[in-house]
């Protein structure tokens, strides 16, 4: 009878370790997150069940409808400018002969460098003034010195630049894996029906890449909309709530307002949001896979 | 004669290239790639350069270049700040988070991919649906965990939480699920128990996804700043991004800033020149993004 479940034991035993860690890093603080967001609470304590109290004070609370319009100029941006560019660069380098390790590895390294350190980097290189690295570079092709990041409509689409710039390389080794999947033999026909470059790219680099890139485009959306340290370093949220967004909500309200209900109740709407475009992306996978 | 175009994968091929449109086409996309990898790379070489210069250099000249390289700047930051022990401390929390992150994630997906208790798929949903819940919307709660266990201010908890990671846990288990079941039923039936089928036959086996995860475990470990901050700031025991991290509320000079974000970026740069091949390829196979 024993040595029936002997296999099933053996096999719990082993995933316990990481089962606890689970548990403690990951899974019992999400659940604690949703029951603190009913509650108020002083300091650490729970004080009294509230019901929706704490979500109906986040969501009438101004900074928040800044944060939820400006989480979708961010995916927005994203999907224009950090869509598109790691699909071009893999293509480019997957038709190139000459220099390919070079340039795989070169447009890859921004990503070996923390997050932070990029973007204490950045806040030196959109550097109001005549020395920030973006003013020195059109300085010489006669464009004044421009304080960028107090620019409201601006702040997004420059914070979305260094974020491309940062995880853009990994995307495009993404692509590249996939494009060095496609079976040159279509190329070979095709080109022998006399399809023309255009025509090859059109009819089949895309089609091939196309489930790749719906699988990227979500799993981009998804972390899109958990940007934080990128302008609480850049901007802190500024200029005017401009460049605010969902997880910088929550990081105030709980490290500098240490209102943790309320920080608890704005995670759980975006973890909402979330799991939402998760059951969206799995969905996908799955039609990928049939 | 070796032919200078010759290609049999991508759009272009070798016969293309017999057109000049396609000639120019071809040089024009190496051009696009140059300037790929100069965007890339420039802002981090810009950055390293750039803690050469003066503070007044630095603050009031719009040159891109410093006018003296003189190592003693960055010898001088590096006492005033001292930072040998921000190094220290990193390089503890890092090795005990390689050898939790391999051993835990590693053992659960063993379990995953080649014991399969009964129960395993609900446990295996449960690491995909952690795949897109980010950690920092229940990390207040998290905190709490570990001040009532009373490991504030220690290292413990970062070692652990690398125990916790659902992308390897994922890459682990499609690495396993690669080695043939008859190998593991063989020793079962010589009355190997799962423990020593783990360390003695598939542990060896899995030197390269070891490494793969052993260096994102490295990478993830050195950039981490939040927990980090939460749990280590005024202990003694800051790392080197924690340190990074401080100066958002607290006095420097900005060349003080800039030569510290070099000396933080330069471990994961040489890291990266070792063992590129291993990052890239863990990259395309595993969508690891960092």
């Amino acid at each position: 009878m024993l040595k029936k479940y002997k296999k099933d034991i053996a096999g719990w035993m082993i995933m316990l370790p990481a089962l606890l860690l689970f548990t403690f890093f990951i899974w019992e603080p999400l659940l604690a997150s949703v029951v603190m967001s009913f509650f108020s609470a002083k300091g650490i304590r729970l004080e009294k069940f509230v019901g929706f109290q704490n979500y109906i004070e986040v969501l009438q609370h101004p900074d928040f409808k800044a944060a939820f319009s400006n989480t979708f100029v961010y995916t927005f941006w994203s999907l224009v400018i950090g869509f598109l560019v790691p699909i071009f660069l893999a293509i480019i380098i997957n038709e190139i002969i000459h220099l390919k390790g070079f340039f795989r590895i070169s447009v890859y390294l921004p990503n070996v460098i923390p997050g932070l350190a990029v973007a204490i980097m950045w806040t030196f290189i959109y550097r109001a003034g005549k020395t920030g690295l973006l003013n020195i570079i059109l300085g010489n092709l006669g464009v004044p010195p421009q304080a960028w990041l107090t620019k409201a409509h601006l702040v997004i689409p420059l914070i979305v630049m260094f974020m491309t710039w940062r995880s853009a390389g990994a995307t495009t080794l993404i692509y590249l894996a996939g494009l060095q999947g496609i079976d040159p033999e279509l190329y070979e026909a095709a080109a022998i029906d006399g399809a023309g470059l255009w025509a090859r790219l059109r009819y089949i680099t895309v089609p091939q890449i196309y489930n790749l890139a719906r699988t990227l485009l979500i799993l981009q959306i998804i972390s899109v909309f958990q940007v934080l340290y990128e302008p609480l370093i850049l901007t802190n949220g500024g200029p005017n709530n401009a460049s605010t967004s969902l997880m910088l909500l929550v990081y105030k309200y709980a490290f500098e307002k240490f209102d943790y209900s309320k920080a608890a109740a704005v995670s759980v709407i975006i973890a909402i949001i979330l799991i939402l475009l998760t059951a969206l992306y799995n969905k996908l996978v799955k039609e990928n896979e049939m | 004669m070796i032919n200078f175009f010759k290609k049999n994968y991508g759009i272009i091929r070798t016969f293309d290239f017999k057109r000049h449109y396609v000639k120019a086409i071809y040089f024009l996309l190496v051009l696009i790639a140059l300037l790929a990898a100069l965007i890339a790379i420039f802002p981090i070489i810009w950055t390293i350069l750039s803690g050469f210069k003066t503070l007044s250099e630095f603050v009031n000249e719009p040159r891109l270049l410093p006018e003296s390289y003189d190592i003693g700047k960055f010898i001088k930051t590096w006492n005033l700040l001292g930072f040998g022990r921000f190094y220290v401390n990193s390089l503890i929390v890092v090795v005990g988070s390689v050898i939790f992150s391999i051993l835990c994630n590693g053992l659960l997906g063993y379990s995953l991919s080649k014991v399969k208790p009964k129960g395993y798929k609900l446990i295996y949903s449960l690491i995909l649906w952690s795949l897109m819940i980010p950690s920092t919307t229940s990390i207040v709660p998290l905190f709490l965990n570990i001040v009532n266990l009373g490991l504030q201010g220690s290292f413990i908890p970062l070692w652990i939480s690398a125990g916790a990671n659902a992308f390897f846990v994922i890459l682990y288990k499609n690495f396993f699920d690669s080695i043939p079941q008859s190998i593991v039923e063989a020793a079962r039936i010589d009355g190997c128990s799962e423990w020593s089928i783990f360390f003695k036959i598939i542990f060896p086996l899995s030197y390269s996804i070891n490494a793969v995860v052993a260096i994102f475990t490295v990478t993830a470990a050195w950039s981490d700043f939040l927990l980090p901050y939460l749990l280590l700031n005024n202990t003694g025991k800051e790392t080197v991004m924690v340190r990074l991290f401080q100066f958002r509320t607290s006095i420097a000079t900005d060349v003080d800033i800039i030569r510290a974000v070099t000396f933080s970026i330069i471990p994961p740069i040489i890291l990266f020149a070792f063992f590129q091949r291993y990052m890239m390829e863990g990259i395309a196979k595993g969508g690891i993004k960092g």
